[in-house]
């Protein structure tokens, strides 16, 4: 997964453990901006059952931040993803 | 900032700097009070510390009661806070600034847990054994496997069967028989985790499920332990300090716990075990190897003293960067665990009332497909070796198909003749949109359909995996997407996989 910049208008999608499974890859470019809050139905748009089976339980952080989407007083609720952004979906792995 | 805004600042700076003078006052008084405990047992016990011989050559703190007379007890060797071979075993990593005197003392006096003796543990207890931590506790149920042993540095090919317990302490005491080890021979569970925990300063998460990453993270805040997390699968891995500073529940300058970042488990049936995913060594090694660094640092700083903001560090082994650091957020406002509004208590943990496997979701043994739909090794093993005879060349193909679904590297370990693979993970995707959005699909991942719908339709479809799980998914997929014809053509699977095969039929075929 070596980072590219991405291209103008695109945000840089990093996947990890099982959502790189899941989606076949490990990175991706997707249209900027768009809404954090948005990003779990734009990937499902892409990867039908995604959300369920693996995004729900995720970490996802934008530019090497934790962000924090989840409810309706989340603290990054409004947070938009930029052109040139590089988030990434975390998902727990427990196994050692 | 308002007037009472510049206040609490200022309250904040001032306890902080007083905390700190309290410390470094406690680890004088530490010191201080060492030297009198074995100097009062002197005849000489007055002689100042100072002046006493300081002779390294006669240096007496071999001697079992730490001291001796010299001439007729004139003199009183210093009594130096560290013994004549700590000087020697840990001198290069006291010479260091980070450590030092009072760091090395700090990990002497240190109790550290180890829950899982594997890939994590192995390497983890052994740097700390190797820095002198005072007491390592270390638990785990489970047996050394041949198959462990690529990663698990502590175990080794004489000790297949030992309980891991007991060959990582036979190991740690050859490397540091100094340290104090405490082995407990069982999984850790809810109702042991509190009482044993207690006894230690900081925790290490070296554990393989999430019901165990949840119960260890909640028990540690409890009792307000730092809590050393690591994970690794395949080519990553994930390393987390939670929980630290270690203070109470509700205190919002408290470190984060493991439910502040990831608050819902995965979903039972996507969790992957490093058997059934994979793991390479020096990626799980690295990661016990990190853990066993936080360690260090945590106690030669002080505990409670940590003021490194909290953070994930990812490791990639294939990617570059291979490392990245997540920078993580406080304690969640909400968290169950560690925030003002805990549901988590010592009670409901102590009581059974949190079931971490539940919340976790069991995984129950797949059993998706009716028995006629399920055929057994033995029963398939006819149909194999019939046509076999009977053809000679390519025969499992011309009776019927033989679909393997393992992942293609696993299928080039040892595979049927005449089997054909479509790895489980392109049926998965494929049949997840394939009715509703086939233009949302790459073509290569419908090539598999359309390969065995150009096989004679009547040929009944056998799938095959490890173990037999994948093969009954496999099989529902399949006829999802209609390559059954509508009940005309029979497809099912072989039950348990090519696990009973070896066991059962060819006990040549390959075991991994």
């Amino acid at each position: 997964m070596a980072s590219n910049r991405p291209p103008p208008g695109h945000f840089e999608l990093l996947y990890f453990a099982a959502a790189s499974d899941f989606a076949g890859r490990n990175t991706e470019n997707i249209p900027a901006p768009i809404v954090a809050t948005d990003l779990f139905g734009v990937l499902e748009q892409r990867y039908p059952g995604i959300t369920e089976k693996v995004l729900s339980s995720c970490a996802v952080t934008v530019n090497l931040q934790y962000v924090d989407l989840e409810g309706e007083d989340a603290a990054d609720k409004d947070l938009i993803i930029q052109e040139g952004d590089e988030v990434a979906i975390i998902p727990p792995v427990s196994s050692g | 900032m308002s007037s009472v805004d510049a206040q609490i600042v200022a309250l904040h700076a001032q306890i902080a700097s007083c905390e700190t003078q309290l410390q470094r006052l406690r680890d004088q008084l530490f010191e201080a009070e060492s030297h009198r405990d074995i100097s009062s047992g002197a005849a000489t016990g007055q002689t100042p510390l100072s002046l006493v011989n300081v002779a390294p050559s006669s240096h007496p703190t071999e001697t079992s009661e730490g001291f001796s007379h010299q001439e007729k007890g004139q003199k009183v060797a210093k009594i130096w806070p560290l013994d004549k071979h700590e000087y020697r075993r840990y001198g290069r990593q006291l010479i260091m600034s980070e450590i030092g005197l009072t760091g090395q003392l700090r990990l002497r006096s240190s109790a550290v847990l180890v829950v899982g003796v594997g890939g994590l543990g192995c390497p983890a207890a052994a740097y700390l054994a190797g820095a002198g931590v005072g007491t390592i506790g270390l638990i785990d149920g489970d047996t050394v496997e041949e198959s462990n042993l690529h990663r698990q540095i502590l175990h080794s090919t004489e000790r297949v069967d030992m309980a891991k317990v007991d060959s990582a302490i036979a190991s740690l005491k050859s490397l540091n028989p100094t340290v104090k080890y405490v082995p407990y021979h069982k999984r850790l569970t809810a109702e042991i985790a509190l009482d044993i925990f207690d006894q230690y300063d900081v925790i290490l998460d070296c554990t393989d499920t999430p019901a165990s990453r949840y119960l260890i993270s909640d028990s540690c805040v409890l009792l307000e332990k730092p809590l050393v997390s690591a994970s690794a699968l395949r080519t990553e891995g994930q390393l987390m300090v939670l929980n630290n500073p270690p203070l109470p529940a509700g205190n919002a300058q408290g470190g984060p716990c493991y439910r502040c970042v990831f608050p819902k488990p995965p979903p039972a049936a996507s969790v992957v075990s490093c058997g059934d995913g994979g793991i390479l060594g020096p990626v799980v090694g690295t990661m016990g190897v990190l853990q066993a660094l936080e360690t260090i640092k945590i106690i030669t700083k002080g505990i409670q003293r940590s003021s490194e903001p909290p953070s994930l560090l990812l490791f990639s082994a294939f990617s570059n960067p291979p490392f990245r650091s997540i920078r993580l957020r406080t304690r969640k406002a909400k968290c169950s665990a560690c925030s003002a509004q805990a549901t988590v208590t010592r009670e409901a943990l102590e009581s059974g009332s949190l079931d971490y496997v539940q919340f976790c979701g069991a995984v129950s043994p797949i059993d998706a497909l009716a028995a006629t739909e399920r055929v057994s090794v033995v029963e398939y093993s006819r149909l194999y070796n019939s046509s076999d005879a009977a053809m000679n060349t390519q025969p499992s193909i011309k009776e019927h198909i033989l679909v393997d679904v393992r992942e293609k590297v696993q299928f080039e370990l040892g595979n049927l003749e005449g089997s054909i693979n479509i790895p489980y993970s392109a049926i998965c995707r494929s049949s997840a949109t394939a009715s509703t959005d086939p233009l949302s699909q790459p073509p290569s991942e419908d090539g598999w359909v359309a390969q065995l719908r150009n096989l004679a339709e009547d040929r009944p479809i056998y799938v095959v995996c490890r173990l037999g799980n994948d093969s009954q998914l496999a099989v529902g997929k399949m006829k999802e997407l209609g390559l059954d014809g509508g009940g005309t053509r029979w497809i099912g699977d072989i039950r348990d996989g090519l696990r009973a095969w070896r066991k059962r039929i060819d006990p040549d075929f390959p075991e991994y």
